[in-house]
């Protein structure tokens, strides 16, 4: 037995693409939402299908499910969301960057939310209240998200439907390295499940910056 | 001023409060600098063009600390405040200027501007309480040039748009910034370089109140 648990352990370790995550190692509620949430990774489509519970990812503290991996680094991250189940306008799926699995912890995230309001939000230390950029809105819908960190600077960028992704704009973060980088979703309700498609994933790791500029 | 009687000055006073024009600072009341920069900044409004001509030095607007020229004016509530502005000269890449509220003149008070980097990169920047760091977004870089911007104060939610170059200002982003009671408003220039002064020549100029039963529901 210990033997199975050791050779599935260097297994998920060494092709984490293909274990039960796909791209990612492991998914959790964050902030004990009354109501379990859950992630399922189909490999023949490749698709990721999140459902989140909990009253926010906002203020200091969140509560929604988090489908993550650890990196270090640069990298760059994209998702098209496909908000299977009604609810809150404000209900929530993001890809994040978050420092540890705390309810309070310091993050950043790149969110589209029920009505299609793409946000840039972020807490920058643990226990501080959450900072929001919302961007107008174009109404609900399919959205592809992707988020760039560089140094600490992360570059985000959108598209609705099948529109070209479009850079919104850059800020900056003092997340560091190693972080948790994946996928989250919130009902901004805890009473209400909220399950999101994500589809087309892809987490790549990006080359050191070249010399200071 | 004592041969114009008191009815001239409460009229003066009235023009300032309701629209532009008024004093030597056009619609504004006090010009000054924030942060005790070295080299002293300086505000000129030239009534016959409506411009403002405000030059500040400075060694940035922020982290924990600013230095830049400001003119202001109070006031309390929700407001709508224009301005089109293009820097003279050159200087460093990331000067600034724009269009600013402010809690108070501290170097550190909690604020939030709209703002045109010297690159010509727009950017909504705000320090969410005092003595905290500054939080920036920075958007797309079209280059250098004139830039029409337009800041939207509806309760906390502080809205950036711009335009460039004769567009009409879009509205790009909103973040959320609590202030209490009377807050400045005004325009702002900063240097990013404690050695140096810029320029910024300011056209369309308004800042119109607004009650807050106008706020917009979100």
């Amino acid at each position: 037995m210990r033997q199975l648990l050791l050779a599935w352990m260097v297994v998920a370790s060494i092709s984490a693409q293909t274990g039960p995550f796909g791209a990612f190692t492991a998914a959790n509620d964050i902030g004990a939402p009354p109501l379990k949430g859950s992630a399922q990774f189909d490999p023949a489509t490749r698709q990721y299908r999140v459902t989140g519970t909990g009253a926010d990812i906002w203020a200091k503290a969140d509560q929604f499910h988090y489908l993550w991996r650890e990196m270090s680094g640069n990298f760059s991250v994209i998702a098209t969301t496909e908000f299977l189940t009604d609810g809150n306008p404000h209900r929530k799926a993001s890809i994040m960057l978050r420092k540890t699995l705390d309810a309070d912890a310091a993050f950043l995230h790149l969110a589209i939310h029920g009505d299609g309001m793409p946000s840039v939000q972020f807490r920058s230390t643990k226990a501080d209240t959450t900072n929001t950029l919302d961007f107008p809105i174009e109404g609900p819908g399919t959205f592809t998200l992707k988020l760039v960190r560089e140094g600490a600077t992360v570059t985000v960028f959108v598209a609705k439907g099948r529109a070209s992704l479009r850079e919104l704009g850059h800020t900056t973060n003092q997340l560091g390295s190693p972080v948790l980088v994946g996928l989250g979703v919130a009902s901004h309700s805890t009473e209400a499940l909220n399950t999101v498609l994500f589809s087309n994933v892809s987490v790549n790791q990006l080359p050191a910056p070249a010399a200071t500029r | 001023m004592s041969r114009l009687g008191p009815r001239f000055v409460l009229v003066c006073m009235l023009s300032v409060s309701v629209s532009a024009q008024g004093g030597n600072l056009g619609i504004f009341a006090t010009s000054g600098d924030v942060g005790s920069p070295a080299n002293a900044g300086s505000t000129q409004f030239d009534a016959a063009t409506n411009q403002y001509r405000i030059t500040g030095s400075g060694a940035n607007i922020w982290a924990k600390q600013d230095q830049f020229q400001f003119v202001w004016r109070e006031l309390t509530g929700d407001f709508i405040a224009t301005a089109t502005l293009r820097f003279l000269g050159e200087g460093n890449e990331h000067r600034k200027a724009g269009i600013m509220v402010r809690q108070s003149l501290a170097t550190d008070a909690t604020y939030a501007d709209v703002v045109i980097h010297g690159s010509g990169m727009p950017g909504l920047q705000w320090r969410s309480r005092q003595g905290e760091d500054t939080n920036t977004f920075d958007l797309p870089i079209d280059g250098p040039g004139t830039f029409a911007l337009k800041m939207v104060r509806t309760g906390v939610k502080t809205y950036l748009y711009v335009g460039r170059e004769g567009a009409a200002p879009k509205e790009i982003v909103h973040t959320e910034v609590a202030m209490t009671g009377p807050v400045l408003v005004g325009l702002f220039v900063c240097a990013h370089d404690a050695a140096r002064s810029e320029t910024v020549i300011f056209s369309d100029v308004s800042v119109e109140a607004r009650p807050a039963a106008m706020a917009r529901p979100q």
